[in-house]
């Protein structure tokens, strides 16, 4: 079924439509696994994570949809407690992904089935790609 | 020989050295002639396989050390001499240490009994062919006396997979040889040479009736020296440790000098059964013909000697040829080929050999 | 022994080119029940130092998030860049352009070519793809200054014009006989069927759940190829290569067709080139630049599969985010499922024929 962007907004209660993208405000893995489903969305191509220093950390879902073609960014701000639920049992590929945020940014998923670090060793303090993280060589 | 002996008890007499003394120690002598043209030999063949493999692959090989890089393997062995012999904390210290000493010497026997010509054998037994294949199997001890020294628990699998995969491939290489040895009625080396002779040369040697049972030989031998395409107990050391993981310096040195030994000793073998050892492949010896009466009597047994090296030679280019060309055989294919394959094909050619040999068609 | 569970290190120090990688194994016997990768060797931070250089100090770091496939990534940025900048590329520019990304998808799957096959044993592919290789580098020194990691595009054309394209034309002429001597010595040879063919099996579906582009996806018979939507390539005529052998053996034989097909398409590009005679950069000054408020992403088809930057600017001079998407990245995350119930024999071949390099990876 072709996605259209405001029939996604219609249907999902949860969302708002901005700059092409869908804006979620809550249940991030029920939304994305219905878009899945209804929609054809079955490749997840990146999980991008942007940390707006006061507004909070904004994950964005870059979804595309190998049977009709197009893209689809669904976007999620975290609250101050910077957690979010996992996406891995809906796209195996996020299992890279979310451990790389978990590194990066300090983004706590839960029900991931292997969360630690990716790129940083075991017992690095802190989270280099945030905008607050201070260096000590 | 008789003559040698002769010659060496006048020689010690000269300096008055009893008799006695020469008796205990003439039998030492062929002993530590082999073992000085072996290092030589091995010298030249480890030299010679790195330049074939970059001739192969539009290289060059070393050519640095020495002129024509001929030092290189001296420059190798004193690198690894200069090496730490680190002996695992828990190995069974005596067995890990006698390893490597052990797996050189089969090689000096099997050395000692072939006919390089036909007068001069060092040792002329009238059962060669089956001490030959006594002694080509003990290097097998050896690795899984290495790897299971080693205290570790993958050195153990990869010596155990090496020895499965050697089991596999000597029956094939049996019935071979007694396709070899019906077709000479003698298990003899030398006598199986003189079978072989025949006043048109090549048409006599035994490759051309046996022709299968060279091929079988040959990848049999492949198989036995752990080389390419057989060589995943070694190869797999990048996955799980080979037998000779935990050996550093000079002993993984033995280990690695002895396959090159052992593929000379092989090679030897092979050119004796099937391409009629030192027999010449014209029919008639080039030196009477060549060179003056004088000369030429004396120099037919190097000649002999020669064309007996020049074809081990030939073989060991197409081994090396092979390792350049052909990627590795998982090991339970290869098994599966040498049982389900190999064997029955080598079986039906020794009826072929024996109904060929009674039909009279070959001598 | 064999009902043994046990933990296997496999790297970081690989034998063959894998780069660094270290895969934990699991194993039940000779069984892999579990394989975790474990990346991060090669980190260095990529997406950070963007924040802090402006665009054109970023730059040359891009060519070296994949050292095999530079251009690709030097394209990906100049893309975003000309995109919010909203330039047009001019003909010739476009022309250059696609030849150099060909080049260097036919340099990069050479040398995919050559590691695979000397994973399995066979050493002679490896300098053969390097001899064809180095016609591709040499040129691409010719006309940047650096064989790899060139350092070529910049925003809004190229550091200046290319001067000559007859090595193109001699590298053209070449490379498609290169190919069938490949072909003959390895792609029918029995052993490295055995070796790759019904390993490593990968479904379409199970591909596309994990993220997994380019040669792997198309292999597994879906039809996947950028190139076919992407603006860069309008007016090229070539075959997207799907198969549907989905093992290791489809890989490699899609790999090697697919640098037949951009054979093709350097030769449409050369045309181009010699028709568009007019060399037209866009002027923009590089210091300090600044692109609008917003986010931008270009995606492009790599040689290892669907790789994308996604640029997020504030209006300063150095992005507020910048994100790669690589393609070997996904792959790796793969091996968890794919090296599962598979014999440690096979578990090499296997993570090398999913063509993965690490600074991809770790960025």
């Amino acid at each position: 079924m072709k996605a259209n962007l405001y029939d996604i907004q219609n249907i999902i209660s949860n969302c708002v439509l901005q700059d092409d993208k869908i804006v979620l405000k809550s249940d991030l893995h029920n939304t994305i696994g219905l878009i899945k489903k209804n929609y054809g969305f079955d490749m997840l191509k990146e999980i991008i994570a942007i940390d707006h220093q006061k507004d909070g950390i904004e994950l964005m879902y870059r979804l595309y949809s190998t049977e009709n073609e197009e893209d689809l960014v669904i976007s999620y701000t975290l609250s101050t407690s910077n957690e979010a639920e996992s996406v891995t049992d809906i796209f195996s590929s996020a299992i890279a992904d979310e451990r790389e945020i978990y590194d990066l940014f300090g983004v706590n998923f839960l029900n991931h089935e292997d969360l630690k670090r990716l790129y940083m060793s075991e017992n690095w303090q802190g989270n280099p790609l945030r905008k607050d993280y201070e260096q000590n060589n | 020989m008789n003559m040698l002996y002769f010659l060496y008890i006048e020689f010690l007499a000269k300096y008055n050295i009893p008799q006695w003394f020469g008796d205990i120690t003439f039998y030492f002598i062929p002993g530590i002639i082999i073992f000085f043209a072996l290092l030589v030999v091995i010298l030249f063949l480890v030299l010679i396989e790195r330049k074939l493999l970059g001739w192969f692959t539009q290289r060059k090989g070393p050519n640095r050390v020495g002129l024509w890089g001929v030092l290189q393997t001296v420059a190798d062995a004193l690198k690894l001499l200069c090496k730490e012999n680190i002996t695992p904390d828990k190995s069974n210290k005596v067995l890990f240490n006698l390893a490597p000493i052990l797996i050189f010497l089969p090689v000096i026997p099997i050395l000692g009994i072939i006919p390089y010509s036909s007068e001069f054998t060092f040792v002329n037994l009238r059962t060669n062919m089956l001490i030959f294949i006594v002694f080509a199997s003990l290097p097998v001890l050896c690795i899984l006396l290495g790897g299971w020294a080693s205290n570790n628990k993958y050195s153990l699998i990869g010596a155990v997979r090496n020895i499965a995969q050697i089991l596999a491939f000597e029956l094939p290489m049996a019935f071979t040889l007694i396709g070899i040895a019906a077709l000479a009625s003698s298990i003899n080396l030398s006598d199986i040479t003189l079978a072989q002779n025949n006043a048109n040369g090549v048409v006599g040697w035994f490759i051309i009736p046996n022709i299968i049972g060279f091929i079988i030989m040959f990848i049999c031998t492949l198989a036995e020296l752990n080389r390419c395409p057989f060589d995943l107990p070694e190869a797999e050391s990048e996955l799980i440790c080979g037998y000779n993981t935990e050996y550093s310096g000079m002993r993984f040195a033995m280990f690695y000098l002895s396959e090159y030994s052992m593929l000379f000793a092989n090679t030897l073998f092979i050119s004796v059964l099937f391409l009629g050892g030192y027999l010449s492949p014209f029919g008639k010896y080039l030196a009477p013909i060549l060179l003056p009466e004088s000369i030429g009597n004396v120099a037919i047994y190097f000649e002999q000697a020669f064309w007996l090296i020049l074809k081990s030679f030939l073989i060991i280019f197409i081994v090396i040829w092979v390792r350049a060309t052909l990627p590795r055989m998982a090991s339970f294919d290869l098994l599966k080929f040498s049982w389900c394959w190999l064997l029955p094909i080598s079986i039906l050619n020794l009826f072929f050999i024996i109904i060929l040999k009674c039909g009279g068609l070959c001598a | 022994m064999n009902n043994s569970r046990l933990k296997l290190n496999l790297g970081p120090q690989h034998p063959s080119t894998h780069g660094v990688l270290r895969l934990v194994l699991d194993l039940n016997g000779e069984k892999i029940t579990a394989c975790e990768p474990d990346v991060g060797y090669l980190h260095r931070g990529m997406e950070k130092m963007a924040e802090k250089l402006s665009y054109i100090q970023y730059l040359p770091l891009v060519d070296r998030i994949d050292y095999l496939a530079g251009f690709f990534y030097s394209e990906l940025f100049c893309r975003s860049i000309e995109n919010a900048l909203e330039i047009e590329l001019s003909n010739r520019i476009k022309a250059i352009r696609v030849m150099l990304l060909e080049l260097n998808r036919i340099a990069s799957h050479l040398l995919w070519i050559g590691a695979f096959l000397m994973d399995l044993g066979a050493v002679s592919p490896f300098f053969y793809a390097f001899r064809e290789r180095e016609l591709i580098l040499q040129y691409f020194e010719k006309i940047s200054g650096q064989r790899m990691m060139n350092n070529y595009f910049v925003f809004g054309g190229l550091r200046h014009d290319i001067f000559d394209l007859d090595d193109v034309e001699e590298i053209l002429r070449i490379l498609p006989e290169k190919i069938i001597d490949y072909e003959n010595i390895i792609t029918e040879n029995p052993i490295f069927i055995q070796r790759t063919a019904q390993k490593g099996i990968l479904e379409a579906s199970d591909a596309i759940n994990y993220g997994i582009t380019g040669v792997n996806l198309r292999t597994s018979g879906f039809n996947f190829d950028l190139r076919k939507t992407d603006k860069l390539y309008d007016g090229y005529e070539f075959d997207t290569v799907v198969l549907e052998n989905k093992d290791s053996w489809g890989r490699y034989k899609a790999r090697v067709l697919e640098i037949k097909e951009s054979i093709k398409i350097v030769a449409q590009a050369v045309a181009n080139i010699k028709t568009n005679t007019i060399y037209e950069a866009t002027k923009i000054k590089p210091v300090n630049l600044t692109i609008p408020e917003g986010e931008y992403c270009s995606e492009i088809e790599a040689p290892r599969g669907l790789a994308s930057c996604f640029i997020i600017s504030d209006g300063n001079k150095a992005p507020y985010r910048l994100k790669w998407r690589t393609g070997s990245y996904y792959a790796v995350n793969l091996l968890r499922k794919l090296l599962v119930g598979t014999y440690i024999n096979d578990a090499i071949a296997i993570a090398g024929s999913l063509d993965i390099i690490l600074p991809e990876v770790d960025k």
